[in-house]
């Protein structure tokens, strides 16, 4: 302080001899000018030119004396500012003059300041552990400081921030928003880093938040138009199809992961219950849009992904905008309420298969002879190849369809009501590879087929229903390509035929049954065209049967009555081992067995596919299932021979009704 | 092709115990809505906000993964996030229904 009173005291005299240089010259000037005007009197022209000289030498003692002041102010200025800043006259007198150099020293730091460098914190040194967290804060920078600083004593440093932190907490509560960004670099100098961690996050949170409210709030307005231009772009509808899909699934699992099983007694009971049943309904599809009051005319399971059905319906009712053929494919593995896929086609779809060996694709089999393929790839629902409805191809009902080979040589056959069969290649659905039409042998007209199964393991025979109550056998290839066996015993259409493909120690896929519109389901073999045995418990045109994959002496039937029978031949040939019926009684049109044949599919005249589930006595064949199962078939055939016996003498027919078989076998 | 988009829409409206869903686009302004329009700002804002940080946290742990899905579960409600690039769809449901 001494020192600057006596620096003081020197520019106050300087001041003082300028002023005092100033009065003389003043005085100096109007002397001159009195000599001047009493010179000008005399020589008007002199006069001018001295006044010239004159002013110009008033000029330049004036102009010294401003440059002087001008050269004092700064210096003023600066010793007047400096007690003005909390630093300094917080700061201990001592430090006064030192500090003045520290302050750029300061400068440098802040210009550096990086995000990264607060990485560096965490050294457990750089804090009193017992500090609080106010405390705790501040350290980080100090650290920042102290590391840039070196010289720097960092308690000192400390007690210098807290209290600058403390002002600018209270400043920062006007202008922060600008504050924060634009004036960094001069306004953090003392206090900077402080500040950056202390107030940063109240600062930042609210500055967001307003931003984002800026940028809302102009396109909040989004205008309709501009919405469905969005809508209508093909990434959101991909989008929308693909997070619908997740979503969907995500909300129709119904596990509760918050179960608490203590004290939860009740849905044991029905589990328990449950168990009884050996039928048991565990599901349905249907579709309000697509399915309701539509006949289901096929069902199909994907190989690839088990859970995945296919189903097509045939739509009865008069609708002119909605197309005539649907085919869905459900997921049995979610629970979720409508198809995983929609496709439609212009003609209503009477089979549909999925092609084996290429997940995404589907097959379908229409009215109009036309056979039309789908991928689920493309964002399309109607079919992305057709065949042509030409002579070359189909040009009746294709009920018939089924992808055959293997994984490198497979086909897709399709066989129409007018007995056509035709091959195609996966690859090439404008002309079919080769085609052939199937003869009745006896009356040389083709056959009308309904149905049709391939044997097990085998692309060349096949067996069909057919539409006047004959079952045939045939091949594809050979001599006898499209030569037809019969085998009679249906009196009606016969509306279901499927082959016996579970293998094990014994073959049966001599095997097949078959379901027709006389109230039977009657099991053949192959190398006899009379039928083994025949089940007559149905009261109404059954519709179909199929096989269980994994129980060879199981069997599903639906009729029109809305029951589902299991018949396992092995216990029963009279009655149905179990029975249920789907509820309102529909006329049920189709089943189809889950591939793991733990369920049981039936789809019905009104659009709704009912899931069954076999309980596991049933559907799980013993050890000893197949064995058993020749035993019952040599019992069968040998009731059968008897009755023919009594039949042939008391009649001298053989063809009479084969319900006396089961009389007799009883 | 919009319709289909609506029957999606509906389809997971219809579904038990959904109480609205809301898309939006990546600045969190909403697209198609359900919901009356205070809540839907309110529902687009946060969760936008909430998933960007997510993603950037699943990011930051593994730079080669992304978020794919997001579930809050909560005392009344769920919200399920599907986001994608461009846009995120938000379920509102109340599992307990």
């Amino acid at each position: 302080m001494a020192d600057r009173k006596a620096e003081l005291e020197a520019k106050k005299a300087k001041l003082q001899a300028i002023r005092e240089e100033k009065e003389r010259r003043r005085k100096e000037k109007a002397l001159k000018d009195a000599e001047e005007a009493a010179q000008r009197t005399m020589h008007p022209d002199k006069v001018q030119d001295l006044d010239e000289m004159l002013s110009s030498l008033g000029v330049a003692p004036v102009s010294d004396v401003l440059s002087s002041l001008s050269s004092i102010s700064p210096k003023t200025t600066d010793q007047n500012s400096t007690p003005d800043a909390s630093l300094q006259s917080n700061a201990t007198s001592t430090a006064s003059r030192p500090k003045a150099p520290q302050l750029s020293v300061v400068n440098v730091q802040t210009t550096s300041i990086l995000p990264k460098e607060v990485v560096t914190y965490s050294k457990p040194t750089q804090t009193d552990p017992a500090s609080h967290e106010r405390d705790a804060a501040h350290a980080f920078g100090y650290y920042d400081e102290y590391n840039l600083n070196p010289g720097l004593e960092w308690e000192d440093e400390f007690t210098v921030l807290t209290y600058d932190e403390a002002e600018d907490e209270e400043n920062s509560l006007g202008p922060h928003l600008d504050g924060f960004h634009s004036k960094l670099p001069p306004g953090i100098l003392p206090h900077g880093l402080p500040q950056v961690k202390d107030v940063q996050p109240a600062v930042t949170s609210l500055e967001t938040e307003e931003k984002k409210e800026k940028e809302k709030k102009p396109p909040r307005d989004l205008s309709e138009e501009e919405k469905m231009t969005i809508i209508l772009s093909p990434d959101f509808q991909k989008f929308m199809d693909r997070a619908g899909r997740i979503v969907e699934r995500a909300l129709s699992e119904s596990v509760d992961i918050y179960m608490d099983y203590a004290g939860l007694l009740d849905s044991e009971d029905r589990g328990e219950e449950k168990a009884k049943k050996m039928l048991s309904p565990v599901r349905t599809f249907v579709d309000e849009r697509w399915t309701k009051n539509q006949l289901v005319t096929s069902m199909d399971w994907s190989p690839q992904f088990p859970e995945l059905m296919v189903a097509s319906y045939y739509r009865n009712v008069d609708s002119t905008h909605d197309p005539d053929g649907v085919c869905l494919v459900w997921n049995t593995k979610f629970k979720k309420q409508t198809p995983e896929y929609v496709f439609h086609c212009q003609s209503a779809v009477l089979s549909a298969t999925f092609a084996r060996f290429h997940p995404s694709l589907i097959f379908g089999g229409t009215y109009s002879g036309q056979v039309v393929l789908w991928d689920n790839r493309v964002q399309k629902r109607s079919p992305v190849q057709r065949t042509p409805l030409s002579a070359a191809a189909h040009t009746h009902p294709v009920y018939c369809l089924s992808v055959i080979g293997t994984q490198n040589a497979h086909n897709l056959i399709s066989i129409s009501t007018d007995g056509k069969v035709c091959s195609w290649s996966l690859d090439m659905l404008s002309q079919p590879q080769e085609s052939l039409v199937l003869m009745n042998n006896k009356m040389s007209k083709p056959v009308t087929v309904l149905c049709h199964d391939f044997l097990y393991n085998d692309i060349n025979n096949f067996v069909l229903g057919c539409e006047e109550g004959t079952t045939y056998s045939t091949c594809r290839h050979g001599t006898k390509a499209g030569h037809t066996e019969a085998y009679e015993g249906h009196q009606a259409p016969v509306t279901g035929i499927d082959t016996h493909k579970v293998q094990g120690n014994i073959d049966f896929s001599n095997l097949f049954i078959t379901s027709s519109f006389d109230w039977t389901v009657k099991l053949w073999n192959l190398k006899e065209n009379k039928p083994i045995h025949s089940f007559e418990d149905n009261g109404d045109y059954v519709m179909d049967v199929k096989w269980s994959p994994i129980h060879p002496a199981l069997f599903a039937s639906v009729d029109t009555d809305g029951r589902v029978d299991l018949w396992n031949i092995n216990t029963d040939t009279e009655v149905p081992t179990a029975s249920t019926c789907v509820e309102g009684n529909p006329a049920l049109n189709r089943v189809s067995w889950k591939p793991s044949g733990t369920h049981v599919c039936v789809g019905d005249a009104q659009g709704k596919i009912s899931v069954f589930e076999v309980n596991e006595k049933l559907a799980q064949p013993k050890h000893d299932e197949f064995s058993k199962l020749r035993h019952t078939l040599q019992e069968l055939k040998h009731n059968k021979h008897d009755e023919d016996l009594d039949k042939f003498s008391s009649h001298n027919t053989s063809s009479g009704p084969s319900s006396l078989t089961s009389l007799i076998s009883r | 092709m919009s319709n289909e988009v609506e029957e999606t829409m509906k389809q997971i409206q219809n579904h038990k115990g959904v109480v609205g869903l809301v898309v939006v686009n990546a600045e969190g302004i909403p697209i198609k809505t359900t919901l009356d329009n205070t809540t839907t700002v309110q529902y687009a804002g946060l969760i936008s906000q909430l998933s960007e940080k997510v993603r950037s946290v699943v990011r930051d742990l593994d730079p080669t993964n992304d978020l794919t899905f997001l579930r809050i579960r909560s005392k009344k409600h769920e919200i399920m996030v599907a986001p994608d690039k461009e846009f995120m769809l938000i379920v509102i449901q109340n599992p307990t229904e």
